[in-house]
């Protein structure tokens, strides 16, 4: 049966246990530390740029960091990249742990899992890592360390046009389009422009290993790194019950007040109480 | 006195075990006792009828063989007495009856209703002195039945009779005894009722054999509406069953809604408890700037009112449309209008304070929809004296004193309510059409702030004596977490070689590797947490608003302003129409409040900015070529019958006007007034000529009158304003040069933003009036030829500078295109952000010298404001990217201008430090003390976080630093307000991105 991933790594639903549990009016309380939302920390000796850029209070900058890589999952998210699962560690909200599953093509029923490195100096530093657990064979994939070149696509890094979720979807194209120039496998490259046929053969034993070492223990011990286990309905069943019949609701998970608001104003109009069905009742 | 002794025996316990008894036994029982009092019955019977049939109601008259008078000769007491022992033993039999097979009546009901016993029984009484005792008994009697029958006795018409028989008998009563047992016996009714609507049917149908139509239940209720006490409450509740079976039940709606007084009553009833309510208030503290239920529970006028307005507000919720309806009509015609409306324009302070504080009460204590939108269309739509209710209270939040923090209260609860036709009406309206920001810049409104520059932007303008850098001050200290992230050695189980060798091979590495330590902020991150919640509730709360505002829905050249006034009350007119003529209140005017006048609001705003400028304002206005102001325009007499009925309901309480205090606050504040009015009378008679015949007015005679006002000649060449011309050119100057600012540093943009500001400052009012010429773009005459024609005749004058005021005011080149729909107005075409934004700035912009609650409550409004999702909002509020028209002040503006005022005091004053670190303490203490209470007397919910650091109970005094020193508190707060703000910008970031379903 069809391997189930344990974690729940859909990125919708990582977000939403990203709102950390902390007490509701505890000001003087200090709150748990927020599970992905994982502190981070910069080094004070972090150069002048990144206090130019992101404010002039050192102790606020591992905020904006947090927050800009937070809005860059909400970016991830709101993609729904086919195919990628990530979720940003628990210890750093640098380091994010994804798994990408590719569908037809050569690599076919390929499930690569894989690490994305942000620099701390983000979003002003050079572009984010992708680094496979196991190294593809793949003319892009470093046959060694597992990491993609990703700089190829991305020379230079430029902050509001560069986006992570645009490395997700560059890593993903790369199994549906190959490319040779300039290769960090050679053999692959070399193989895949002289003879297709070894080269295919190679990319299934390789996705065959790949897909053998699922279920091996994530290679960084982390809470929330993602790991596969093989399918048990005990475990398996009911989560996919709710996956498939699952609507959020916004209220759902939202402990407490009903607040809601009011308006009787009309669609289309800007005028106060302009609805005509007065008075409407929610 | 039967009745008593059957209650008595009962409740004694001697009540006969009847259980296992052979029923027929009971029957045999029941019949003898039965024959022994028909025969004393019939002894005394002046008829000597020996039949079972009796005289119709219309022959008993109950008033007078209530006065006592013996009609029929002496009943001996002997009889008197076995007739009770009789009666008492009968009752048992039949309440422990239990029903026949397949819901039959049992032997002795059925016996009870052929000999109609009931009846008879309650004519024997009559005959006799039928005291206020003997109905008590009675209605005992009854209550007992009633509730302890094993069977239903109320279907049979036979028992249903007498019983009403007997509730109206006691209807003109007045004894509160028999009250309370009438009460209560009218709210087990309505219980059985709500139970079993096929009773309901009967109990109209008595009335109607009674010869009237009423729903006697009900209306022997509705005099108890507003009682207070246990009494009233049980009426209330009563009251409430029959309201929630009208809402399934068309014929007991419409009898209630079209034959009976209870909406009048009840709407009328809150004016007449209103007035009984002090209409001044001992304030306990200066701090004290709303009603918490402590303060108004020691008030008991305050508890009964609050009584009604929540009877009302579960009726609004429970009972029939119709009802609901009619209901909320007459609650805006009967109470809002007469009597709350005028309240708000009484002439002291302290009195206009009070109803605010009341108006502020109600709001919060009502939360059904439907009446809560009659308050707020009243707040929003009604006029008192031509203004708006709503500009009258905005103009109120810059009064000094309590009347100004009073109104920040309210504003805090209005905004609270997430209610988009505030906020529309508040803010939204100024933004849509995007005149706030250059065009270019429509784009930015919805763009996300990746990167927290923002924020970092926001955080950037924290004073230097409250750096958290340089001296973070030692209770932050406390409060620090170590975020360590070599303590955590991340990797320390990592098992495989392969992987540390990855992690460690590159030098630049990934960063989870970083092991040096940091001291950060902690009260930060409850500020994001606050933030958080702030605005994920706040954006659930806004899915049921109709528009995104976002720039592009509502479309920007499509705002439509004015003609707001009678659409959304139509359906109270239709209401009130079903009511007969003789209940009907006069229906809303709609003659008298014609006018969209745009610019009334503009007129409240200049009042607010006079605050401010009032001097500069007098000299270089041409005040002496203002026409005389019009006399007030007369009102419609059956509205001036309204207001006198309502002067009467609430008991002179306005006379005052005559007693009027020697106070220089009220002089002025009527002094102000009448200037406002003054004003506005000199805008009204073109707006009201045209108004009659032109579907479109408002622009072109408020151009006119702006130009009558001071024509831009006067502008250029007066030389009392030969100041200006330079002080536009270099504002604009200076505008560009802050654009190009904006991506340097911040801190050195802000000498240049003061500079800015300090222009603003003076040029910002008057713009409103003058029509700075500072756009060098877009010098279009706009207003199509034949409209001008139109007015010519009213402003042959001034038409020769028609196209020059009108090329100043055109601030942009899409303004031609927005006047084409003809929908123009200065809202269009001067860029405004409202009297609401411009006046909680320019208290902002006064915070050093505001009390720290006024403070509180201003920096609790404004982050209610940036925590709403909308992106016009959220941008104008927010993103410090956005480059806004020279005439806009934003909240960065003012906060950078109050930066510069901590700095130059903390220039001069070398004690603030420790003030600084003593009022820190201070405010730490005060939180934590209401933490504490909070978490004590949890359950009480605030609408928002900005209120919990603002309740009543008053903090310790501080010791080491005097509350006084309100520039030093305002810098603390300033500090935490800051944080606050980019906390609100961070989370937005995140959270406004997010989708909420899927």
């Amino acid at each position: 049966s069809r391997p189930l991933v344990d974690n729940e790594e859909q990125s919708g639903h990582g977000e939403q246990r990203a709102s950390p549990s902390r007490l509701p009016f505890g000001k003087k309380q200090l709150p748990p530390i927020p599970k992905t939302v994982a502190p981070i920390t910069k080094p004070m000796s972090t150069g002048p740029p990144v206090q130019s850029t992101n404010g002039t209070h050192a102790s606020y900058g591992p905020f904006y960091l947090e927050y800009s890589l937070l809005a860059e999952f909400t970016l991830v998210i709101k993609q729904k990249l086919p195919g990628i699962y990530v979720q940003p560690s628990y210890k750093s909200a640098l380091m994010w742990f994804g798994v990408i599953f590719i569908r037809h093509g050569l690599y076919q029923d390929g499930v690569f899992k894989f690490t994305v490195y942000i620099p701390d100096n983000y979003p002003d530093g050079d572009c984010p890592k992708l680094v496979f657990d196991i190294p593809v064979f793949h003319p892009l994939v470093d046959p060694v360390t597992g990491e993609l070149d990703v700089r190829r696509a991305f020379a230079k890094w430029r902050r509001n046009h560069n986006h992570i979720w645009q490395v997700l979807m560059y890593a993903r194209t790369v199994f549906y389009k190959i490319n040779t120039t300039d290769p960090l496998n050679p053999e692959a490259a070399v193989l895949y422009e002289k003879d297709v046929q070894l080269f295919k053969s190679k990319v299934v034993d390789s996705v065959k290993l790949c897909n053998s070492h699922l279920f091996d223990q994530p290679k960084i011990d982390d809470p929330y790194a993602i790991s596969f286990s093989p399918w048990n309905p005990a475990v398996h069943e009911e989560a996919k019950e709710r996956m498939f019949a699952f609507k959020r609701r916004p209220e759902d998970h939202h402990k407490g007040t009903q607040v809601s608001g009011l308006s009787w104003v009309k669609p289309g109009s800007t005028q106060p109480f302009s609805k005509d069905d007065n008075p409407p009742q929610s | 006195m039967m009745a008593s002794m059957v209650a008595n025996g009962n409740r004694d316990g001697q009540s006969l075990v009847l259980k296992g008894v052979d029923p027929e036994t009971c029957m045999i029982v029941f019949k003898n006792h039965w024959a022994q009092v028909v025969k004393i019955l019939e002894k005394h019977d002046p008829l000597r009828s020996s039949s079972s049939t009796l005289p119709s109601m219309g022959v008993i008259n109950l008033s007078s063989s209530s006065s006592g008078a013996q009609r029929f000769g002496n009943i001996p007491g002997d009889e008197a007495n076995a007739v009770q022992n009789y009666v008492e033993h009968m009752l048992f039999l039949l309440m422990e009856e239990e029903s026949g097979q397949a819901g039959a009546m049992g032997p002795i009901l059925e016996f009870v209703v052929m000999e109609n016993v009931m009846e008879r029984l309650f004519v024997w009484s009559l005959r006799r002195e039928f005291t206020d005792d003997m109905k008590l008994e009675q209605l005992k009697m009854y209550e007992m039945l009633v509730g302890q029958a094993q069977q239903p006795l109320l279907h049979h018409k036979p028992i249903l009779r007498p019983l009403m028989m007997l509730l109206s008998s006691c209807s003109s009563t007045a004894m509160p005894e028999v009250e309370a047992e009438l009460v209560l016996l009218l709210h087990q009714l309505c219980c059985i009722l709500a139970k079993d609507l096929s009773i309901l049917e009967l109990f109209f149908h008595t009335s109607e054999d009674q010869g009237s139509t009423n729903f006697l239940i009900f209306s022997l209720l509705i005099p108890f509406i507003h009682r207070e006490g246990s009494v009233g409450q049980q009426a209330r509740d009563a009251l409430l069953l029959i309201m929630s079976l009208s809402a399934e039940n068309q014929r007991v709606a419409k009898h209630i809604a079209e034959n009976t007084y209870f909406c009048p009553v009840l709407a009328t009833g809150l004016s007449g408890l209103y007035s009984s309510l002090p209409t001044k208030l001992d304030i306990p503290s200066e701090e004290w700037h709303c009603l918490h239920r402590e303060d108004w529970l020691t008030v008991p006028s305050l508890v009964q009112f609050l009584n009604s307005l929540e009877f009302c507000n579960a009726v609004t919720q429970v009972a029939h449309p119709d009802i609901r309806d009619q209901l909320l009509s007459y609650i805006y015609n009967g109470f809002l209008v007469p009597v709350l409306a005028p309240a708000l324009h009484k002439l002291t302070l302290e009195e206009v304070m009070t109803t605010t504080a009341y108006l502020d009460l109600f709001l919060r204590s009502v939360s059904e929809p439907a009446l809560l939108q009659t308050f707020l269309s009243f707040i929003l739509l009604h006029r008192h004296e031509s203004v708006h209710i709503l500009d009258t209270l905005i103009s109120r939040i810059n009064t000094p004193f309590q009347l100004g923090t009073v109104s920040l209260a309210l504003f805090r609860t209005l905004i609270g309510l997430y209610c988009e036709d505030v906020m529309l009406q508040l803010v939204l309206r100024y933004l849509i059409p995007c005149n706030h920001i250059m065009l270019s810049q429509r784009r930015v409104v919805r763009e996300r702030d990746c990167y927290s520059i923002s924020a970092a932007r926001i955080l950037a303008l924290t004073p230097s004596c409250c750096s958290p850098d340089r001296s973070p001050p030692p209770l932050r200290q406390l409060d620090s977490i170590l975020f360590s992230k070599g303590a955590d050695t991340p990797h320390k189980l990592s098992s495989t070689a392969e992987e540390t060798n990855l992690l460690s091979d590159d030098g630049s590495g990934n960063s989870c590797t970083i092991g040096s330590e940091i001291y950060l902020d902690v009260s930060y991150l409850h500020y994001l947490y606050d933030a958080r919640r702030s605005i994920s509730s706040c954006t659930r709360a806004c899915q049921v608003w109709s528009a995104l505002y976002d720039g592009e829905d509502p479309p920007p050249d499509r705002y439509e302003p004015g003609v707001l006034e009678e659409s959304g009350l139509k359906f109270r007119q239709t209401a009130l129409r079903k009511v007969p003529p003789s209940l009907a209140l006069p229906p809303r005017p709609s003659v008298p409040r014609p006018a969209p006048l745009p610019t009334v609001g503009q007129l409240e705003l200049e009042w607010d900015d006079s605050y401010d400028v009032c001097s500069v304002q007098v000299d270089t206005t041409p005040v002496e070529n203002k026409p005389a102001p019009f006399p007030p325009a007369e009102l419609p007499k059956h509205i001036q019958d309204m207001r006198r009925t309502a002067t009467m309901l609430v008991k002179g309480s306005y006379i005052e006007e005559n007693e009027f205090q020697d106070d220089v606050m009220v002089y002025n504040l009527v002094a102000k007034k009448d200037t406002t009015d003054a004003d506005r009378m000199e805008l009204n008679p073109g707006l009201l000529q045209s108004n009659e015949n032109h579907p479109s007015p408002a622009e072109a005679p408020v151009q006119h009158a702006l130009s009558l006002k001071l024509p831009p000649s006067v502008v250029a060449d007066d030389g009392s304003n030969g100041l200006d011309s330079p002080k536009t050119k270099k504002q604009v100057d200076c505008n560009a040069i802050v654009q190009n600012a904006a991506a340097a540093s911040a801190e050195r943009s802000d000498d240049l933003l003061a500079q800015y500001e300090e222009l603003l400052r003076t040029l910002d009012s008057e713009a409103g009036k003058k029509q700075v010429k500072g756009d060098g773009e877009a010098k279009k005459p706009v207003t199509p030829r034949q409209e001008e024609d139109e007015e010519d005749m009213d402003f042959t004058c001034f038409s020769a500078e028609t196209p020059e005021a009108e090329k100043v005011s055109a601030p942009f080149g899409s303004v031609h295109k927005l006047r084409k729909s003809g929908s123009a107005s200065r809202i269009q075409s001067v860029p405004f952000t409202g009297p609401f934004v411009s006046v909680l700035l320019s208290r902002l912009e006064n915070m050093l010298s505001n009390s720290l609650h006024v403070n509180l409550l201003l920096t609790g409004i404004l982050a209610q404001l940036a925590a709403y999702p909308q992106p016009l909002l959220r941008s104008f509020l927010l993103n410090t990217n956005l480059v806004f028209q020279p005439t806009v002040r934003s909240l960065y503006q003012v906060l950078a201008t109050v930066k510069n005022q901590i700095d130059e005091q903390a220039a001069r004053r070398k004690e603030l430090p420790e003030l600084i670190t003593a009022a820190q303490h201070w405010l730490l203490a005060r939180e934590t003390l209401f933490m504490e209470n909070e978490q004590s007397s949890s359950g009480s919910s605030s609408p928002f976080d900005g209120a919990r650091i603002l309740k009543n109970s008053p903090p310790p005094k501080p010791k080491a630093i005097s509350l006084d020193r309100t520039e030093v508190f305002a810098t603390v707060l300033f500090t935490e307000f800051l944080k606050e703000l980019a906390a609100i910008a961070q989370e937005h970031s995140i959270l406004s991105y997010i989708p909420m379903e899927e």
